[in-house]
């Protein structure tokens, strides 16, 4: 097929006559709304039964549910979501749902509230309940006793109306008597509080005591933080409905994706997961002991609820998913919240609709369901239910007693129960009250503190006592306690500078977080000894760089005369965190004294001070460089900043710069490429000669040659041009050659290098463009203008056309007068990318009838398509555009097929491309990386990180084009483009395309083909591939959606004899030493596989085998597999076969 | 004198050279229309004269005060009847919205604050109020050493003290001034600036608000020179309810929900305090729980409720910001709220006349 084209219109327009009225598309999909029919679709764990527990009428779009200290679930519904109509009343509803007769089922409702507008959260308490208002919390309450809420105060206002999916939510009693509330991204929150205006711009999460009326921002980011939920020491984790990471461990002052200005931000425990709403942890005596304490995460998306087992890692934890808890086949069970209930069974709320969203799907779609809604009761066989505790009328002495229960239900609920007595009569009860037999004393001291708190009394002291427990859990959540009190307690200081330096970098975490809430001047000289004696992971390394920028104002002054903390490392750290050139000399002296001497040091030095220093700053850091003794790898780091310091600030060294030709002879790539741009970039003719050499020897070196045509670039001049006319215009040069030279021209004078483009493109290989000459084009202001005019009377082939008008089409500014030029010089047929109604329809219909997953999964996964690039499933895959895990449990058909042929059209919150705009037109698209006072860093569609000095830009906007170009299926054949539509509808749906919870290694580099590796296997055998050898390149490959890797997609590598391979290779984080169990599927008689440098024994015949690897030692390990193609291997999976309890022992490293 | 004061404004206004827009006063009337119109600072206890005029189109700007008063609908409530049987067709527009600033912090959505004033700017342009009454300074106040604003100088500024922060707040809501009189339209009368009443001590666990009253004191004096430097007039709720006197005794009964917001009570003292500073004698203001005046803020509270979902629909974000490319088609439902808005208005204007019949005529 050379001509590529776009038959699907023709084709569709033929058969439209099948269906006439096309204004209800997709409607047959519409699942069958009988109860009866969604029981028959739900898989459950092994073990579990389900059954109704409430539906329409008295639960219709339930958005939230809780249960009061009664036993009374609490149910939200919002038939109005997502939007009123004019003219419509705001008539959502609070019912309260009851099981009267103890038969699981609810035999009574009431209706509480009928006047509500998309309420989206709802808690019971303090006599009546709090609930989310769209713009405003308000509180009901009954006071006549008939029922139904006669009293209506608000409560809070000022909560944004950006989107109704993004209102306030998530309302959750934490142990300490505060009300948890939650924010989406779009929401941007302005409350006046008598403590004064506490402003929230973007996701986030907020901590609020209705007795005091304190609102606090906890945490901040997360697209949609739809859950949270406490452990049982009151540490806190969250889910998010759009980010796509799993469960996520939050503390004060942390920071996640999206929030806005954010210059650092943590991420989830579970990267490429499921995106959920809700969270509950499974607790008590009715779950099986294997679920115990499992987090359950509704994957509403997947129509599923997924399950995570969390164990300790450092600060935080790592969260291994396991087996879910229940899955459907029905397209409407949309679980969206799941509670623990008063009998030990798990309750699911299910939003009940066979379409969700509404930025995505129109508002008045007529598939939305506005009616139905069920409430779902799942138990377990030859499993006691628990009695349900008579919490109402239990005395204070009982309540306390209740908090020994092993049902978090019944813990909770006592403590809810305790605001409503007498505060007096409740602190004595707790000043005689002692841990009762197999219960923890400290524990039970820990959730004695968390009452004094909820009833206004309480006493430090009990805090401080905590922290001599032995169990570091007890200690943070002492830590924890003191937190939102930390200003008022005099000893806060004192046991947070002890707790900086406790064996356990968790209750470091939380010390630290207390100083961020003391007006001592000390705070940062302290938290700063968190670091010192461990490793710091992430989080805590988080929660230090944070206090060091809050506090600045406390130690920079003293900078200016020396440094405040203990030693040069410190202050490293600080002046980083702060980004500031400040402490330069004091650093600088250390460098040079050998105190600071590792190569983290080094990098970290060079880094800062590229972004910071002066010329005078780096001309010291250069001589370090050249000094006698630097290592070659530490070299390389400083020419390297010295390199961006000079592109970003344009600021070199003070003195002689000749002294960099030195570095042009280096025989490692690195320091050669960053030597080659300086040279440019600092106008040493001295260099030209070395540069030439290197660029005309591209065929043999082209990486050596590619940094060499960078300097030449930058050195510029009449010489540099020529040289570039003569290469390009060489017929008898090789392609490559005359790419890179038309690519040299076109940046420094894209008129110049348009002219000798058209004959280089003209003989691209296959219809490629492998060097990027349209990527040229496309880097500067002129080129498309000045490449569109040198089209203008010519012709292309029409393949290397196409290619250059889908890199056009996703280019930043939209060249259209370019876009035109190519179509018309490959005379390419004008794409249709919107379809009519009509048309739309029979896409669905043939998708639905026709459509083969299977082979759509091959289509989804060719590399021309570049859908992996961007995209990722379940975690595999590229991180440019949004998860497709569970697309087609969530979107409608013909969302997909307008997203694939209009990608604008509908753009996924958190996706939206920003387009940031140079003072000299240059314009960069994609996602703000990250951001700091000096520059913003734009991570574009290819996967590229700029970074965009701030002094630099001249605009910045949200854009309304996706960064995913229009026309990527355009090559696409019908049949193909029917198969693929179906495979991404398929995916998230329970079936082969469902995501699997094993542990597939999924993300893998595969080698390039190379001349030498014929020769090297055979002075080396396979092994050669565990060696990193400098000149193999790898390419990303990520598993299909079973977990599979077919071989017929790997690089042909070239073996002994005929022999064709192809080469993976993987790496691991171990945490501890010890066995692990993998099974390893494939034609075993055609596999090699290496732990690190040593190859494991495999059985000579079989299509899969267990193994045992032993891990030596903790750290970064690599796993390679070579097969021989062609000889019956078709695929080869690794799956770690880990059991729960040692969940964490491996991790996938992010390569 | 009222007929009277209605020839002299118009004089004053057809001989100003550009309109209403710039509200100096000449030298000949300035004197005059200074003293007698914007004064707004009679000699204590001098009435100012009544605000409102037939058709006159009032807009409410400020933050969580006036953006709850929608809830309750005594302030437009008192000012309907308050202006008397004569004055007819009055619409009010509340552009109250919670925790904003004078430098229209809380307005902004996605941007900077500067993209508040002009959503601000913006929907003055299409009101063309011939009133509006300002009311801001109660979140600046308790935000000193706080920081308030996010254009990032600012937020320096202000956190570095009160002097800084007043200074600050007065220049913001100089420059806001200037931005209602450009953005308003020829039609704008007056401007009126409210001091924010003061806050209440509710007793523990409830902070003690003696600091921030002191403050918003110090706030209320700079409002109130500038309305004199700018000839506005100026209705001082710190002081009609009680703000001057408060030593930090325990409210009794509490006027508000939590020491700052005001709940029903508290707004219907408000607006009866308001509606005196307006030039409105109490005398003509009936029982608060007169059916008829229960009727009349019953069709205020919807006529408002229809309004906030039409000028701060849901999904903003799609209907008009930057995925309105997506559900943008949604937003022509938005000013089908107009008819249904206007229907209401025509309620309240009917409820409006039965409350005057049963009044005693005088």
């Amino acid at each position: 097929m050379t001509r590529p084209k776009f038959p699907l219109i023709a084709t569709v327009l033929t058969i439209t006559s099948l269906s006439p009225v096309a204004a209800q598309n997709g409607l047959r999909d519409i699942p069958d709304t009988a109860v009866e029919a969604q029981l028959a679709a739900f898989q459950l764990i092994e073990g579990a039964k389900i059954n109704l527990y409430a539906s329409e009428p008295a639960v219709s779009s339930p958005t939230h549910m809780n249960w009061d200290s009664k036993g009374r679930l609490w149910v939200l519904n919002s038939p109005l979501y997502p939007h009123i109509q004019p003219g419509q009343e705001e008539k959502d509803s609070l019912v309260i749902l009851e099981d009267t007769d103890g038969n699981g089922v609810a035999d009574k409702h009431t209706v509480f509230a009928d006047n509500l507008h998309i309420p989206t959260a709802v808690l019971p308490g303090d006599g009546g309940a709090y609930v989310a208002n769209s713009v405003e919390v308000l509180f009901l309450r009954d006071n006549d006793g008939d029922g139904k809420a006669d009293e209506r105060r608000v409560i809070l206002s000022g909560f944004g109306t950006e989107d109704t999916h993004h209102l306030l939510h998530t309302f959750r009693w934490g142990p300490e008597g505060m009300l948890w509330m939650n924010q989406s991204i779009y929401i941007h929150t302005h409350l006046e509080t008598p403590y004064g205006v506490r402003r929230l711009l973007g996701g986030g999460m907020w901590h609020y005591r209705p007795e005091t009326r304190r609102a606090e921002v906890f945490m901040k980011g997360l697209v949609n933080p739809w859950g949270h939920a406490f452990d049982t020491w009151g540490q806190s984790f969250m889910t998010d409905g759009a980010g796509g990471q799993g469960i996520h461990f939050v503390f004060p002052r942390s920071v996640f994706m999206t929030s806005p200005g954010a210059t650092r931000i943590l991420s989830g425990l579970n990267p490429g997961q499921p995106k959920h709403c809700g969270l509950e942890f499974l607790t008590g005596r009715h779950i099986p002991d294997a679920l115990q304490d499992a987090l359950a995460a509704p994957d509403f998306r997947g129509n599923r609820i997924n399950l995570f087992q969390l164990s300790d890692k450092g600060s935080a934890y790592t969260s291994t998913q396991i087996d879910d808890l229940v899955s459907s086949r029905h397209g409407a069970f949309r679980p969206i919240d799941v509670k623990m209930g008063p009998d030990g069974a798990i309750y699911v709320a299910d939003w009940y609709n066979p379409i969700i969203q509404h930025g995505e799907v129109d508002f008045r779609d007529p598939r939305r369901d506005h009616t139905h809604g069920r409430i779902w009761r799942i138990t377990f066989e030859g499993r006691d239910l628990v009695k349900k505790p008579d919490i109402g009328n239990a005395t204070e002495p009982e309540l306390i007693q209740h908090f020994n229960a092993p049902e978090g239900w019944t813990r909770n609920a006592a403590a809810v129960e305790l605001r409503s007595r007498n505060a007096e009569s409740v602190e004595a009860a707790l000043k005689s009250a002692s841990a009762p037999a197999g219960v923890a004393p400290d524990l039970f001291a820990l959730r004695k503190v968390w009452a004094s708190q909820t009833i206004q009394r309480f006493v430090p002291d009990e805090a401080v006592a905590l922290l001599s427990s032995d169990n570091h859990k007890i200690r943070a959540a002492a830590l924890r306690a003191m937190y939102y009190h930390a200003a008022e307690i005099p000893e806060a200081l004192a046991v947070a500078e002890k707790a900086v330096a406790a064996p356990h970098p968790q209750v470091r975490l939380w010390a630290v977080s207390v100083l961020a809430q003391l007006d001592s001047p000390d705070t940062v000289e302290i938290a700063l000894r968190a670091l010192d004696g461990i490793e710091a992971d992430e989080f805590l390394d988080f929660a230090v760089w944070s206090i060091c920028r809050e506090h600045a104002d406390r130690w920079k002054p003293a900078v200016t005369t020396g440094n405040p903390f203990s030693g040069p490392r410190q202050l490293l750290y600080a002046v980083r965190a702060l980004n500031e050139a400040i402490g330069v000399d004091a650093i600088l002296a250390a460098l040079e004294s050998g105190e600071l001497s590792t190569d983290q040091d080094i990098a970290q030095i060079a880094d800062w001070l590229s972004k910071v220093g002066s010329a005078a700053d780096l001309e010291r850091l250069f001589a370090f460089a050249l000094r006698e003794g630097t290592a070659p790898a530490q070299q390389h780091t400083v020419l390297a900043v010295l390199d961006s310091a000079a592109k970003l600030r344009k600021l070199q060294p003070t003195g002689d710069t000749a002294r960099l030709t030195r570095f042009l002879q280096s025989p490692d790539p690195g320091t050669f490429a960053s030597a080659a741009s300086l040279a440019g970039l600092w106008k040493l003719e001295a260099a030209r000669e070395n540069l030439e050499t290197a660029f005309l020897d591209a065929p043999k070196d082209t990486a050596r040659a590619r940094a060499a045509l960078d300097g030449l670039i930058a050195l510029g001049g009449p010489a540099t041009a020529t040289l570039f006319d003569k290469t390009a215009a060489d017929q008898a040069a090789p392609f490559l050659l005359r790419s890179l030279a038309v690519i040299g021209r076109t940046r420094m004078n894209p008129k110049a290098g348009a002219t000798l483009a058209l004959p280089v493109l003209a003989e691209a290989p296959n219809g490629t463009d492998p060097h990027g000459i349209y990527d040229a084009f496309l880097a500067t202001k002129q080129g498309p203008d000045a490449l569109a005019a040198a089209l203008a009377e010519a012709t292309l082939p029409q393949p290397i056309a196409l290619v250059g008008m889908n890199k056009a089409q996703s280019a930043a500014t939209r060249p259209e007068a370019l876009v035109a030029a190519l179509q018309k010089a490959g005379d390419i047929q004008p794409m249709k990318t919107s379809l009519s109604p009509e048309e739309m329809e029979a896409v669905m219909k043939q998708v639905a009838e026709n459509g083969d997953a299977k082979r759509g999964e091959a289509i989804y996964r060719r590399a021309a398509l570049q859908c992996v690039v961007c995209h990722a499933i379940g975690g595999a895959g590229g991180v440019i555009g949004p998860d497709l895990v569970s697309i087609g449990a969530s979107a409608p058909v013909d969302y997909l097929v307008d997203s694939l042929l209009e990608p604008s059209k509908k753009i996924k919150e958190g996706y939206h491309t920003a387009l940031v705009t140079l003072k000299n037109g240059d314009a960069f698209a994609g996602a703000i990386a990250r951001e700091d006072a000096n520059e913003i860093v734009v991570r574009d569609a290819a996967g590229q990180e700029n970074r965009l000095p701030k002094t630099e830009i001249a605009g910045q906007q949200i854009s309304p084009e996706s960064l995913m170009p229009p026309g990527l299926t355009a090559s696409l054949r019908e049949d193909e483009f029917i198969h693929l539509v179906r495979f991404l509808a398929e995916l998230g749906k329970d079936g082969p395309y469902k995501t699997p919870t094993n542990r597939f290694m999924r993300q893998w580099q595969a080698l390039m083909p190379h001349p030498s590796t014929r020769d090297r296997i055979g002075h080396y055998g396979s092994k050669i591939f565990t060696e990193d050898v400098p000149d193999y390149q790898w390419t990303p490959l990520y598993a299909t959606v079973a977990g599979a890797l077919p071989i017929a997609e790997l690089p042909e590598v070239e073996g002994r004899g005929k022999n064709r391979l192809g080469v993976l290779r993987t790496f691991l984080d171990v945490k501890s030493a010890g066995p692990m169990k993998v099974k390893l599927t494939g034609k075993l008689s055609g596999l090699q596989l290496f732990l690190d440098d040593e190859e494991i024994t495999l059985p000579g015949e079989g299509s899969e085998t267990e193994l045992v690897l032993e891990w030596n030692e903790p750290g970064k390990r690599k796993l390679t597999l070579v097969g021989v193609k062609d000889q019956g291997l078709d695929s080869i999976s690794l799956e770690l076969l880990e059991d729960a309890t040692k969940a964490g022992l491996v991790e996938l490293r992010d390569f | 004198m009222g007929t009277g004061l209605a020839l002299l404004y118009s004089v004053y206004w057809e001989a100003s050279p550009d309109g209403v827009l710039k509200m100096k006063p000449s030298l000949v009337t300035g004197a005059l229309t200074g003293l007698l119109l914007f004064g707004g600072l009679p000699a204590a206890g001098e009435t100012p004269p009544p605000l409102l005029r037939s058709g006159d189109r009032i807009v409410l700007v400020g933050n969580t005060l006036l953006e709850r008063a929608r809830l309750y609908g005594h302030l437009e409530t008192t000012l309907q009847i308050a202006a008397g049987p004569t004055v007819k067709g009055i619409t009010l527009r509340n552009l109250g919205w919670s925790g904003d600033s004078v430098f229209g912090d809380a307005r902004s959505y996605f941007g900077p604050p500067s993209e508040g004033r002009e959503r601000l700017a913006t929907a003055l342009g299409e009101t063309k109020p011939n009133v509006v009454l300002l009311c801001y300074g109660t979140g600046a106040a308790m935000s000193v050493d706080q920081g308030w604003t996010r254009e990032s100088d600012h937020a320096n500024t202000s956190a570095a003290g009160y002097e800084a922060s007043r200074e600050l707040f007065l220049n913001g809501y100089q420059a806001l001034l200037e931005r209602v009189r450009a953005a308003s339209g020829e039609g704008l009368r007056e401007i009126v600036l409210i001091a924010p009443p003061p806050l209440e001590n509710l007793g523990k666990p409830l902070p003690d608000q003696v600091k921030n009253n002191r403050r918003l004191a110090g706030f209320r004096d700079g409002i109130r020179e500038l309305a004199k430097k700018n000839s506005l007039r100026f209705v001082d709720l710190f002081a009609a309810l009680g703000g001057d006197d408060f030593r930090g005794e325990v409210a009794n009964p509490a006027l508000t929900e939590d020491g700052v917001h005001h709940g029903e009570a508290g707004h219907h003292l408000i607006a009866r305090e308001l509606a005196k500073g307006l030039g409105y004698s109490e005398s003509v203001l009936p029982d608060r729980d007169l059916p008829a005046r229960e009727e009349l803020r019953a069709a205020v509270i919807e006529k408002d409720r229809l309004f906030f979902h039409r000028w701060r629909p849901a999904n903003e974000t799609y209907l008009f910001l930057f995925r309105k490319h997506e559900q943008g088609r949604n937003a022509k439902e938005i000013p089908q709220f107009d008819p249904l808005i206007a229907a209401q208005e025509k309620k309240i204007e009917e409820a409006r006349a039965v409350v005057f019949a049963g009044m005693p005529k005088n």
